[in-house]
């Protein structure tokens, strides 16, 4: 059995325990992160990633439960002996100190020569761009060079666990694509773990193996970014997850005469054969009234035998064009790859297929359903 | 509706030119967005539009009248706000009617007017609300129905969608065109996610180091950008640039990257020879099953929305970017060759930075077509 | 990170009373000598046991002075209620001329503007004798000596400058863009600042009012100088209290309640309010 890095076993956060302001920002959580994996904790504000990673980091203590780091009990080790590396959000460079000076920090207690000191900070700022800038001090740089200077000097380091806090937030937006793909590169290629804590999908996704989406403290769902997204394991990750965001309706389950329809609002009714979902899922349907239905906006088809649905808004992005439409009392939002010719007002035929159907509980969120088959 | 003009308009803080002779006409009813970096001057050619800064030279003109002793609360000009500037010590209702109370209308109509946006942006539930007792998204909204309560002729939105988050923005993003449509108004939007400007805007001006860059639909600045920035700012991934030499044999002009031929198109001789750039968008470029591809290693797979975008290196060392609809296959590592969809091929001159505009241009998309 | 033990908890409460009793006990002293007759108070060693009386309240309030050798007539009333005159009356004046021009200042960035702020800033480190000799001078060639008008005037050298930095500060807090969306629905400057300014800088104005009043409730010299006995408030007025037959402690000590009720009634009725205001929040936002 390979060891986990990282194991974190029913842990709780609570501030302020006792105290009129008590606030519970991490619920019994359980995650066990293998070596060579990286990981990413995603959330909006205030869902516990932070306090996890600054648990994980040894900044706090957990109120409940145990952190171990390859097998042992984080808070036992000692600051210097955890072997873990950070890139803080706020930056955090040594302003005495030049670009340059602060990347070679980290490696200051390595026994490095003084010329391979020079090389790996001349690597790192090759790969971060801020070659150019090595030699000035960090209040006379940008808030996007700050940033990559501080994940270099998280990454040049040695270490066991790498710790990412929003490390690419200020990025100038030209760089993120290159970066994204050059940092997951170095991390790989070494067979680095990393944890990185966001608050942006398309950084998590990129990035990241598998990727832990909190909310209100609780983890929703620990899974690759493929998984997150055709098997959201409740509606929050399925309308968390991905951009453009699910379609969503109410629908009432009917099932007769070898059909299933799933009627929504403003009449219109997706009616499939029976055979296009699995037994046990006509089972679990039959006992339910309402449900509510998830479509991927990719995964909706335009087609003139679909159901009727007047275009709202139609905005090509150069690379894909976001279509939004009139659908069920509601709107519909779907994406084509290539510069589609709709025009505002027309009428469009949706065609929701049964294999790209998510179905969840109404009143648990829990999802049923993924496809034809049970969740 | 009136039409804005700005003539030659120059402000300087401290010494420096902040917008440096900008000319720019947005048409009676036109959605335009401005678009640029941070530190580009959007801001303050939106407040001086608005009255609230003085330009130092150059001309404002609205509906043909020039502004320049025309106090910002004869403008008729609604604005929105980027951090909201929504008044705290009023209710959602008393900042949207704020508009309306300044025209002395009745307590009716001004409740009218109010209920009328307020339902319009769905926050009709939560006007007697403090604005501190609102949530992101509804602050937004508040916002934008201060500036759309009195039905100004020129709406000035600056950044709106800026302070809420990814869902809220991208819902918004879909829903404004029909609400600016409904009110028939002039718009200036301004925004730092081409994104945005692409989506929002009937024309598109990008502003950089204070001047205007260039001015065009989506379709023009995104398939014809006047330059390499431009070609940056639009698009992500980023647009990859290569370093080349175009070459001219019998069956056309070239450029070559790694001893493959990547065909120019429309007529570009006058490139034959000269240092140039050219510019491959990260979905022109697709893994090829033929041996007559680009030969590269593949270093890093990132998915991204409703693509995959993956990280190259040629056997020189350049790195490209490629992008492709999220569940297409694609090998995922070692060597790939990778080949060139050469109609959307851009070519800028090195020196310049500019695009070189080949002899029959948007010639390309037709031939596409064909 | 805020989790306390009992002990500490207990350890915090004493520490806290410690320091109330510490700032507290010249007051409550002060209460209970007002209420002790010359001979109780003067007695050794000091107890806190006696018979209270309001004696000394009464002959304040009617204005006799009663030791055990003379009885003379005092005018501490009449102070007070120069005091409350001449307080009220710089505060409004500092008020209606300050809050405009700090307005200005923080708004309006001119040539000079820095330098006529600090100038007038400047008035509070000079030596108040400095300005007062040449001062009384010309206030007896004009006719301003010896009237209420002229002591207001006076004491905007006070209550001015107070009012103008403090109040500055809370309008440059209030973001820009607040006033720009006002005046854009449609509204003049005059109403944005009066519908917009004013009110998000209320706390502001409060705290610097209720400063302005203490200061200029506490002043003493100028008063001295430039008033004689009928205009004179109750910093100078109590002065009569040390009469050639002995310093009278209770009579003092009333005077001293009497003469602080006002600020500390104004002071715990103005901290709600502040409190309130500055909970109001988000002017930023």
């Amino acid at each position: 059995m390979s060891e986990a890095k990282l194991q974190l076993e029913a842990v709780d956060k609570i501030y302020n325990a006792g105290g009129a302001r008590q606030v519970h920002a991490v619920r019994s959580l359980d995650m066990t992160v293998a070596p060579g994996e990286i990981v990413a904790l995603l959330g909006s504000s205030g869902c516990g990633k932070t306090s996890t990673l600054r648990m994980i980091a040894g900044f706090e203590e957990a109120t409940r439960g145990s952190i171990r780091l390859d097998g042992r009990e984080i808070h036992r080790l000692a600051p210097a002996k955890r072997n873990v590396a950070m890139a803080f959000e706020g930056y955090s460079l040594y302003p005495p100190l030049t670009v340059r000076e602060n990347i070679a920090f980290a490696l200051k207690s390595s026994s490095l020569s003084k010329t391979a000191v020079a090389e790996r900070v001349g690597e790192m700022a090759h790969m971060l761009e801020i070659e150019d800038v090595l030699d000035r001090y960090p209040s006379s740089i940008s808030g996007g060079q700050q940033q990559r200077a501080s994940l270099g000097r998280a990454l040049i380091r040695d270490a066991g666990l790498y710790l990412l806090d929003e490390p690419m937030g200020q990025l100038e937006p030209q760089l993120r694509a290159l970066l994204r793909g050059r940092i997951k590169f170095y991390i790989k290629e070494r067979g680095l773990t990393a944890i990185l804590v966001t608050h942006d999908q398309t950084e998590a996704n990129a990035l990241a193996d598998r990727i832990a989406v909190m909310e209100d403290g609780v983890l929703q769902q620990f899974d690759s970014p493929a998984h997150l997204k055709d098997r959201p394991a409740n509606l929050f990750t399925g309308t968390f997850i991905g951009e453009p965001p699910m379609n969503v309706f109410e629908a009432e389950v009917r099932a007769d005469s070898g059909r299933l329809r799933f009627g929504l609002s403003g009449g219109v009714v997706l009616d499939y054969a029976e055979e296009e979902f699995s037994e046990a899922l006509r089972r679990t349907l039959a006992q339910k009234l309402r449900v509510t239905l998830g479509v991927r906006p990719h995964a909706v088809r335009l087609a003139a035998e679909g159901a009727p649905a007047e275009v709202t808004a139609n905005q090509w992005l150069g690379d894909q064009t976001h279509i939004a439409a009139r659908f069920a009392g509601g709107s519909i939002v779907t994406v084509e790859h290539h510069h589609a010719p709709y025009a505002k007002g027309e009428t469009i035929g949706v065609v929701l297929g049964s294999a790209d159907l998510h179905v969840f509980d109404s009143q648990t969120g829990a999802a049923i359903s993924h496809g034809g088959a049970l969740a | 509706m009136p039409e804005l003009r700005i003539e030659d308009l120059t402000k300087r803080f401290k010494g420096e030119a902040v917008l440096d002779g900008v000319s720019l006409t947005v048409e009676d009813g036109e959605t335009l967005t401005l678009f640029g970096p941070s530190g580009a001057g959007k801001t303050v050619l939106l407040r001086c539009i608005a009255g609230a800064v003085d330009p130092e030279d150059g001309r404002i003109l609205i509906g043909g009248e020039d502004m320049q002793d025309v106090a910002p609360e004869h403008r008729g000009i609604g604005m929105a706000f980027q951090n909201f500037a929504l008044f705290p010590h009023m209710t959602a209702f008393d900042n949207i009617a704020s508009p309306l109370t300044a025209q002395r209308r009745s307590r009716d109509a001004v409740r009218e007017g109010v209920e009328r946006v307020a339902k319009l942006l769905k926050i009709d539930h939560v006007l007697s609300h403090a604005p501190r007792a609102l949530s992101n998204g509804q602050k937004q909204r508040t916002a934008l129905a201060r500036a759309l309560a009195a039905s100004p002729g020129l709406l000035l939105l600056d950044d709106p969608l800026r302070n809420v988050d990814a869902k809220l923005r991208f819902e918004m993003r879909l829903e404004l065109p029909r609400l600016l449509a409904d009110q028939g108004a002039t718009v200036i939007y301004v925004t730092q996610d081409y994104k945005e400007a692409m989506a929002l805007g009937d024309r598109i001006a990008v502003l950089s180091d204070g001047k205007i860059a260039q001015v065009g639909t989506p379709e023009e600045i995104y398939r014809r950008p006047a330059s390499i920035e431009i070609a940056r700012l639009f698009g992500d991934p980023t647009i990859n640039l290569l370093d080349v030499v175009p070459e001219k044999d019998g069956a056309g002009v070239f450029a070559r990257l790694s001893n493959q031929r990547v065909p120019l198109h429309g007529g570009l001789e006058a490139a034959v020879g000269r240092d140039c750039v050219l510019g491959l968008r990260p979905e022109a470029l697709r893994f090829s099953a033929n041996e007559d591809g680009i030969p590269v290693m593949i270093e890093a797979e990132t998915p991204f929305n409703e693509k995959t975008v993956t990280l190259v290196v040629t056997a020189r060392g350049r790195e490209i970017l490629i992008s492709r609809p999220a569940g297409t296959p694609a090998p995922a590592s070692g060597a790939a060759q990778i080949a060139a969809d050469a109609t959307d091929a851009l070519l800028f001159d090195r020196a310049t930075q500019a695009r070189i505009v080949p002899d029959r241009d948007g010639g390309s998309t037709s031939e596409a077509a064909a | 990170m805020d989790h306390m033990s009992p002990i500490e908890r207990w350890l915090r409460g004493i520490a806290l009373t410690v320091v109330v009793l510490f700032f507290m006990f010249p007051i409550f002293w002060i209460v209970l000598m007002s209420l002790q007759t010359n001979e109780t108070i003067l007695r050794s060693p000091p107890s806190m046991v006696f018979e209270p009386t309001f004696g000394n309240y009464v002959a304040i309030i009617a204005g006799r002075l009663d030791s055990n050798v003379a009885s003379m007539g005092i005018a501490f009333m009449d102070n007070l209620w120069n005091s409350i005159l001449l307080s009220v009356g710089s505060v409004a004046v500092a008020l209606l001329l300050g809050v405009p021009a700090a307005y200005a200042f923080a708004r309006h960035k001119f040539r000079g503007s820095e330098e006529v702020a600090f100038t007038l800033l400047s008035f509070r480190f000079a030596p108040p004798l400095l300005v007062l000799l040449p001062l009384s001078l010309y206030f007896q060639q004009i006719g301003l000596a010896n009237t209420y008008l002229g002591l207001i005037w006076v004491y905007q050298l006070i209550c001015l400058p107070l009012i103008l930095w403090i109040v500055r500060g809370y309008f440059e807090d209030i973001s820009p863009d607040l006033e720009h969306a006002y005046r854009i629905a449609g509204h003049s400057w005059l109403s944005t600042f009066r519908r917009i300014a004013l009110p998000l800088a209320g706390p502001g104005i409060a705290a610097a009012g209720l400063l302005a009043f203490i200061f200029a409730w506490n002043n003493f010299i100028f008063a001295l100088v430039l008033a004689s006995a009928d205009k004179q408030p109750v910093t100078v007025g109590a002065l009569a209290f040390v009469t050639a037959s002995g310093i009278q402690y209770g009579q003092i000590a009333a005077a001293i309640v009497l003469s602080i009720a006002p600020t500390l009634a104004l002071a715990l009725y103005a901290q709600r309010y502040l409190v309130e205001g500055l909970s109001l929040g988000a002017v930023k936002g």
